[in-house]
């Protein structure tokens, strides 16, 4: 099943970045693999003619729901809980790896 | 005082009429998981509470155990990935919360496939889990910790969480009553997201009622998860009393690759059902393979934005920390979502989800529900499923369906097949039509008692 026509290696490094995902090159080689078999199998959409049918982006028939602004958010944490799990913290803000260079 | 397979109802009597001292049952239950656990691995944490805050409510003093994906304020939520190892979340689930204030206790939390991706609960970075029935054997997953836990009677009752067949799936191999409720019916708030589209949390018990008074306490509209619904709820456990007379829906195209000793199963309980009073009516429904490629197409976008938000900086460790699984599916999800490749895979997926919409709404005008079998096979062993990187989906073809439908379903043990492991019957219902489901399991389990399969799977494990 595995003729290598759909993705490259080039394509796995591509998504693997826009994942944010570190690969080894034996998991490169695995995925490869396994994500033309997903594809080929997924292929069989095809056979069913949906040229008047609307996606469904979920199976509810509900509208949206919107939170009204000002009422009380029952769901909001305390500074502390929301800081809790975060390994590193500083003056009550998280803080987060340096995304600009200095120079 | 003999606890050993009692019911949550059986519980709440006796507690109710003081016969059973509420910390008797916790330290039961606590000692059962002691013994058991370690050859199991079914939990993941346990929580020993010495003191008991008084306790009122319908599910007063009933301890309960919860799959590890449900944030449980204070108490360590991993989602068997490493990613979570130490996260303690700071708030409640609205599932947790709910039971809680019904005055029951988390008696730990169990384990589940990574992310509950997966349908054998061994992509755990915490290990596998062990079918109670077969060591060697999978539980079945993704909520394989859950229904092995209620299986071998280390708790009376499980949460677990279902996005295509996480309940159904397990709760079959083990040989125990899972219910998915219709999507909406039951809050996602607190939930570790999975396929958002999809995910359901529900009962994993020993007995349908039980299952019917656990969704009664979990069910309802949460003002905290904007899709559950405002659809009222019913009153699950009275409406088990008067029996309905129903027109069950079979189709074939759900019979085609069963295994034969199963598919027998299968047939003698439809037989069950015709002497029951009900009549059988075969419908045709789109072939579940073509679920099979659109729960792969849209459960995979929606993981990988669901998992983008695991960047080690306000909780859980980096994305270095993530395993194959999580990985192999962030990157289909961002393939199908990207590389001009969105109008033909995942918006023609979506389509298709339409179609599959619409398949079961044209059944259910003719038919009140539709049966067949919650697996194509029963429990495999330990290390199967990592041959096959695909497999899990292969193995949850009669459960995906009814996910990307949305519609409720409820798995219960039928027998067992030619090894003598447990065999599961699914009945899908309507929209928000639980009631009726849950009326035709209970009238099953009746009449058959689950041909001895729930007190087989307990009496392995004895006190």
């Amino acid at each position: 099943m595995t003729n290598r026509s759909l993705l490259s290696r080039k394509d796995i490094l591509h998504l693997a970045k826009l994942a944010n995902l570190s690969l080894t090159n034996k998991e490169i080689e695995e995925y490869l693999d396994q994500l033309e078999d997903t594809l080929s199998y997924i292929d069989n959409l095809k056979e069913l003619d949906t040229a008047n049918l609307l996606p469904a982006a979920r199976s509810s028939n509900e509208g949206n729901i919107f939170f009204k602004d000002g009422i009380e958010n029952g769901r909001a944490l305390t500074l502390n809980e929301t800081l809790q799990n975060a390994k590193k913290t500083k003056d009550g803000l998280f803080q987060i790896p340096q995304i600009l260079n200095d120079k | 005082m003999q606890i050993l397979g009692k019911s949550i109802a059986d519980l709440q009597a006796l507690i109710g009429s003081r016969k059973i001292k509420v910390k008797e049952v916790q330290q039961y239950f606590l000692k059962r998981v002691r013994k058991y656990n370690p050859t199991l691995n079914a939990f993941l944490t346990v929580q020993d509470q010495d003191e008991m805050s008084p306790i009122n409510g319908v599910l007063a003093g009933i301890p309960f155990a919860v799959k590890d994906n449900f944030c449980t304020k204070g108490i360590r939520t991993t989602a068997s990935s490493c990613v979570l190892d130490q996260f303690i979340p700071p708030y409640e689930s609205t599932v947790t919360m709910r039971l809680l204030s019904a005055g029951a206790t988390i008696l730990g939390k169990t384990n589940m496939d990574a992310w509950a991706h997966g349908s054998s609960t061994e992509t755990s970075d915490y290990g596998p889990t062990k079918n109670p029935w077969d060591l060697t054997r999978s539980p079945g997953g993704s909520s394989g910790g859950s229904a092995a836990a209620v299986s071998a009677y280390l708790t009376p009752a499980a949460i677990g969480s279902e996005t295509a067949g996480s309940i159904r799936q397990p709760a079959a191999w083990t040989g125990v009553v899972g219910l998915k409720p219709s999507y909406g019916r039951v809050s996602r708030y607190g939930v570790i997201a999975m396929g958002s589209s999809f995910d359901c949390p529900g009962p994993l018990t020993l007995t349908v009622k039980d299952a019917a008074i656990l969704l009664g306490v979990i069910a309802g509209k949460d003002p905290f998860d904007g899709t559950s619904s405002n659809i009222p709820t019913a009153d699950y456990k009275t409406m088990l009393k008067t029996k309905k007379f129903l027109t069950i829906g079979i189709a074939k195209e759900y019979m085609e690759g069963m295994e034969e000793s199963l598919k027998l199963k299968i047939e003698e309980s439809l037989r069950i059902f015709q002497k029951l009073g009900h009549r059988i009516k075969t419908v045709s429904l789109l072939s579940p393979k073509y679920a099979i490629s659109v729960y792969t197409i849209i459960q995979r976008a929606e993981v990988s934005s669901n998992l983008a938000r695991y960047d080690g900086i306000r909780y859980g460790n980096d994305r270095t920390f993530f395993a194959a699984e999580a990985k192999r599916r962030t990157m289909l999800g961002a393939y199908t979502l990207s590389f001009g490749y969105y109008d033909a895979y995942y918006k023609k997926a979506q389509k298709v989800r339409t179609l599959i919409v619409e398949d079961f709404k044209r059944a259910f005008k003719d038919v009140d529900v539709i049966v067949a079998a919650s697996t194509p096979i029963s429990a495999l062993k330990l290390g199967e499923f990592a041959k096959y990187p695909f497999f899990g989906e292969l193995m949850d073809v009669l459960n995906e369906p009814a996910a990307i439908a949305g519609i409720p379903a409820i798995s219960v043990p039928c027998g067992q097949d030619k090894n003598g492991l447990p065999v599961g019957l699914q009945i899908m219902g309507n929209y928000f039509d639980e009631a009726t489901i849950l009326n035709l399991a209970f009238q099953f389990e009746k009449e058959t008692e689950f041909f001895g399969v729930i007190k087989k799977g307990i009496a392995r494990y004895q006190d």
